[in-house]
């Protein structure tokens, strides 16, 4: 990316002795240079360095009390090999359906019937609503949902209330529901913010364009994938980054919620990255797994980049 | 522009349900909150309003002293990352030095790093440096990572503004410094605060860091003394529910008051949490 | 990306490799802090004003009292000595508490759970002291049996456990065993049962009359491995199980475990324990146990008080009886040990704290309290009903050798595997081999590199 400077026209040159230009160049850029030295020592010190180190932990084997021993690449194959922590990146490849995927169809889908939702009164108070979800703590969102799901919670009542006891469980205890689980909360988080970014890029189209449209014959599902959809793309990027990025980090949720079971059915690997750092003194493979999930997330993020329309940054 | 009746009814009707969607869970836990505590039941309407809870959960949890710790480490923060994204901001959108791309490059990092990917190290080298257990430990990280978001914003504002306005104050011989503070940051402040609303709101709700960082109860932030609380009250979910509503309150207050900015911010905004 | 960006960066990383070779030594070396050594006193009085950060997990009722008491009584007996208390639940301790011993304000006295996960680690590390020399001082080594003091010892190096160093004293007994309903055992016709197969006979009995057997909820992990031990040391025996547990002999695969893993994978399967225990808290089950809707409930003594107050003369508790053994054989020790951290400033204060909230006079402040400490008074008779029973059976399993350690002290990362590995058994996911290999694998990773 390009950054844009813009040089200074009509500078003037104080009368008589003249600096010459490189110099008074080299004193700008230099003062320039310290308005952003004291964010550039902070990025350095608290997350550049710290995670090139982390890259160097992964190389050994420590258990964070004494002194570490080498180990290679070892780590790494175990991430391969070990199935615990291959399947925790399993389990957050399945988050990633439920905090992402759904989410965006679901809000595409309405987007495509309710297009023109904007121009609505009382749009704002929904608009709210919709993305109150997103301001709370996750541990909030968590308990909430731990309290909900439980055994007696508002998800079981409500089954029975309508006669659906047959569909009630322990939804955090069961290995078979556990991890959906914790995914639909990512979808409930998710959606409404999916929701309201997809309607505000829509109200961003000319009026006259769905007009034309309409006038031509053309059917909802043409209207949807000829000027919605491609509206829409660089706001499905943006989503489709904050939600991926989101349901790949999930810790918060699976700390509170589960800790990673039962067994090891909602394992995830920032969880496990931090369980065998600080709990059972795995730092070398808690690393290992720390550095295959960041380069995983700036891989993604890359990757979903290139959705993004040239003209928006 | 016209929509059919029936057109409108349908949009309500989705937005009705999937406003309720988001809702009901909500509710759920402010109905937990005033139900009587206990162990065992479950979910039901309560007879009356029963507000014991909240009292509880407050002295019981410590949550005043979570909840200053919390205050401290975001105002703090808060203040450091406006100053120096607003002055770093500037530099890259209106200065020209040596290097810019390399260090916007390293900046924007911070952005996609998550902390998982810096906090083990970090953690152990902070506590070589004797800074863990303080409230230090809290705060320099999150400078960090909120400076990657707020150079990012601050220079995007800075790059829309009025280039002619700029140019008048430099002819009028003002330094670099005077026209950033005096001229382009006051009609900057509404962007300025959405910056902060966001920084806010992300330093608040964070947990993973205070988890790792702070082992001394009286340092704990607000969620984190949630997730300790729910470890001794496991199932009893109302006083769970009150503690939750108690943490989450301030954000939440905030964000019905300034709705437009945070949702404006976090959509506009790069992916950065 | 331009090119000239490009080889910025390349220059940035290599400067950063640079960096970091020179600095090629590996992760912790000289982190370790030294340990303090010098003359040890009895004198608190004349320590001045002190503040004792204590970290302790004694959440459970009545345990927590006599907790309470007793920090008063030690206040009150040196006004000069205040005691910060910080309680949290065991598995936040864990959590916890090896971030804060390694920190720089390291709390003074700590509660620390035997075996290689936690003390292990710790004493490698350097985080605890050694009490040998206070041991001197109060004279341990003649108040506690030696198997108790054992369990709370390991080498200097904290490679072997029960070595020769002590690093912590303990308040509490503790044996895991089955409290049962009276009532329903009576309704049913049936007697609380000593050995495993009447176990089975009455859970049988109590499912065929439409009462869940045993109450059990699993979802914080740690009562898998009390479900274990029990089933394990009722057919195992107790000289296997500590071979097993020290590293000295066995393997988890040998028949008796996977004995005993099909037999609660059997009780799963016959309905005779919770259903959808994964999700249900231990503090849930156990109110449906004190609310009289299940026959049986494994866990440990520290819920005496709890279940007393509950049940008061409904409840009883019994161990079971290996076959061809004639004493009952089950998982138990102590409570976790009360340990010396080795940055503390006040180690005389600490170590005369520690021995005042374990001698004589707090056992007595914990019999008030419903519950059983470590050495019983020999004068002491206990009180018809739960406590004689539970007294008994510590009694009888100390003097016979029948206590087995608890399991997850095998490895430093057994409680992990073993916790996981359970709620996999009782809801089917693996097989009852599997399950053993699961252990095995673990197992012989740490005991053959030791």
């Amino acid at each position: 990316m390009t950054v844009t400077t813009r040089l200074r026209s009509g500078e003037t040159r104080p009368a008589g002795a003249a600096p010459s230009r490189a110099r008074r160049r080299r004193v700008a850029s230099l003062k320039a240079f310290l308005y952003v030295a004291p964010a550039l020592a902070f990025s350095l010190i608290f997350l550049i360095v710290p995670t090139l180190q982390t890259a160097w932990y992964s190389l050994y084997d420590w258990n964070g009390l004494s002194v570490a021993t080498w180990a290679g690449v070892q780590n790494y194959i175990d991430i391969v090999q070990d199935e615990q922590l291959r399947d925790s990146f399993m389990h957050v490849g399945v988050l990633v359906v439920f905090y992402s995927f759904l989410p965006i169809a679901i809000a595409l889908l309405l987007t495509m019937v309710i297009s023109r939702a904007h121009a609505l009164r009382g749009m704002s108070f929904f608009r709210t609503v919709l993305f109150l979800p997103q301001v709370i703590a996750s541990v909030v969102i968590a308990t909430t949902w731990l309290s909900i799901y439980s055994p007696n919670g508002l998800l079981n009542t409500l089954l029975r209330a309508i006669g659906l006891d047959s569909l009630t469980r322990v939804w955090l205890g069961d290995f078979n529901t556990a991890l959906v689980s914790v995914g639909f909360v990512g979808t409930w988080l998710n959606v409404g913010l999916c929701l309201v970014l997809f309607l505000s890029g829509v109200g961003n189209v000319q009026p006259e364009l769905f007009e034309a449209a309409r006038l031509d014959g053309a059917s909802g599902l043409q209207e949807f994938f000829g000027i919605t959809l491609p509206a829409l793309r660089g706001q499905i990027t943006v989503a489709l980054t904050l939600t991926v990025v989101s349901s790949l980090k999930t810790f918060d949720l699976v700390y509170i919620t589960t800790r990673g079971g039962p067994g090891n059915s909602t394992s995830v690997p920032a969880f496990e990255a931090y369980n065998r750092a600080f709990n059972s003194g795995q730092v070398g493979s808690a690393a290992s797994v720390a550095v295959v999930l960041t380069i995983g997330i700036l891989l993604i993020t890359a990757l979903i980049g290139r959705l993004q329309p040239k003209d928006t940054e | 522009m016209k929509l059919s009746l029936g057109e409108k009814l349908v949009t309500y009707l989705v937005l009705v349900i999937f406003a309720a969607f988001a809702l009901v869970p909500l509710l759920g836990v402010v109905i937990t909150a005033v139900s009587p505590s206990s162990s065992t039941s479950g979910f039901r309407m309560p007879q009356s309003i029963d507000l014991g809870n909240f009292v509880e959960a407050w002295d019981r949890g410590h949550f005043a002293q979570y909840i200053v710790s919390s205050i401290i480490v975001t105002v703090t923060v808060i203040v450091v990352t406006t100053v120096l994204s607003v002055m770093a901001g500037f530099a890259f959108a209106r200065l020209k030095f040596f290097g810019s791309n390399i260090v916007f490059f390293v900046l924007l990092a911070g952005l996609l790093l998550p902390a998982e990917a810096f906090i083990i190290p970090l953690y152990f080298n902070l506590r070589s440096a004797h800074v863990t257990d303080s409230y230090w430990a809290l705060i320099l990280p999150q400078i960090a990572q909120s400076l990657a978001f707020g150079i990012f914003w601050m220079r995007n504002q800075f790059m829309s503004f009025p280039g002619e306005v700029i140019e008048a104050a430099r002819l009028d011989g003002a330094t670099d410094l005077r026209t950033l503070w005096q001229i382009i940051v006051p009609p900057s402040i509404p962007s300025i605060m959405t910056m902060c609303l966001l920084v806010a709101m992300w330093t608040w709700n964070e947990f993973l860091i205070p988890l790792v960082m702070v082992t001394q109860d009286n340092l704990r932030t607000a969620p984190l003394g949630l997730a300790f609380f729910q470890g001794q009250h496991a199932t009893d979910y109302s006083l769970l529910a009150a503690a939750g509503i108690i943490i989450a309150a301030p954000i939440v207050v905030l964000y019905f008051f300034l709705q437009k900015r945070f949702i404006s911010g976090m959509l506009d905004g790069i992916s950065s949490r | 990306m331009n090119g000239k960006k490009r080889s910025w960066t390349g220059v940035i990383a290599v400067s950063v490799a640079v960096a970091l070779s020179l600095t090629a030594c590996a992760p912790g070396a000289g982190s370790a802090p030294a340990e303090s050594s010098g003359p040890v006193s009895k004198d608190v009085a004349g320590a001045g004003d002190v503040t004792l950060t204590v970290w302790d997990q004694n959440t459970d009722e009545g345990i927590t009292d006599a907790q309470e008491k007793l920090n008063a009584a030690f206040s009150a007996k040196y006004p000069n000595v205040k005691i910060d208390r910080v309680t949290q639940s065991f598995a936040d301790l864990k959590t916890t508490l090896k971030l804060a011993l390694s920190g720089d304000n390291p709390p003074d006295v700590v509660q620390a759970n035997q075996g290689y996960p936690d003390m292990g680690a710790f004493v490698q590390g350097g985080l605890i002291r050694s009490l040998n020399d206070y041991d001197g001082l109060y004279d341990w080594s003649s108040y506690y049996p030696e198997s108790l003091l054992k369990i709370n010892s390991f080498s200097a190096d904290g490679k072997t456990w029960q070595g020769d160093n002590l690093y912590g004293i303990s308040q509490t007994g503790e044996v895991v065993g089955i409290y049962y309903n009276k009532k329903i055992l009576t309704q049913l016709g049936v007697e609380a049962p000593t050995s495993l197969d009447e176990l089975e006979k009455d859970m049988a009995a109590a499912k065929a009359a439409g009462i869940l057997p045993m109450a059990y909820g699993d979802i914080e992990k740690s009562p898998g491995i009390h479900l274990f031990g029990v089933v394990q040391a009722a057919i195992a025996g107790s000289d296997a199980v500590n071979k097993l547990v020290t590293g000295a002999d066995g393997a988890w695969t040998d028949d008796a475990s996977v004995t005993a893993a099909k037999t609660i994978q059997d009780w799963s399967s016959k309905g005779y324990i919770t259903e959808g225990a994964n999700g249900v808290s231990r503090d849930d089950a156990l109110a449906q146990f004190e609310a009289g809707q299940s026959a049986f409930y494994i866990v440990g003594t520290w819920k005496q008080a709890a279940i007393s107050e509950a049940m008061g003369d409904d409840a009883g508790f019994t161990t079971l009886i290996p076959k061809g053994a004639d004493s009952p054989v089950t998982t138990g020790g102590e409570g976790l040990a009360w340990a010396v951290t080795t940055g503390s400033k006040h180690p005389d204060v600490a170590a005369a704290y520690i021995d005042f909230i374990n001698n004589a006079d707090a056992a007595k402040t914990f019999i008030d309290e419903n519950s059983l400490p470590s050495v019983i008074p020999a004068d002491y008779t206990p009180k018809p009903g739960l406590e004689s029973d539970v007294f008994d059976t510590y009694g009888k399993v100390t003097s016979s050798g029948g206590l087995v350690p608890y399991l997850d002290y095998s490895t430093p990362t057994f409680y992990d595997t073993l916790t996981s590995a359970v709620q996999q058994l009782t809801d089917k996911q693996v097989t009852p081999e599997a399950f053993t290999e699961i252990l095995q694998k673990d197992y012989s990773g740490f005991v053959g590199s030791k």
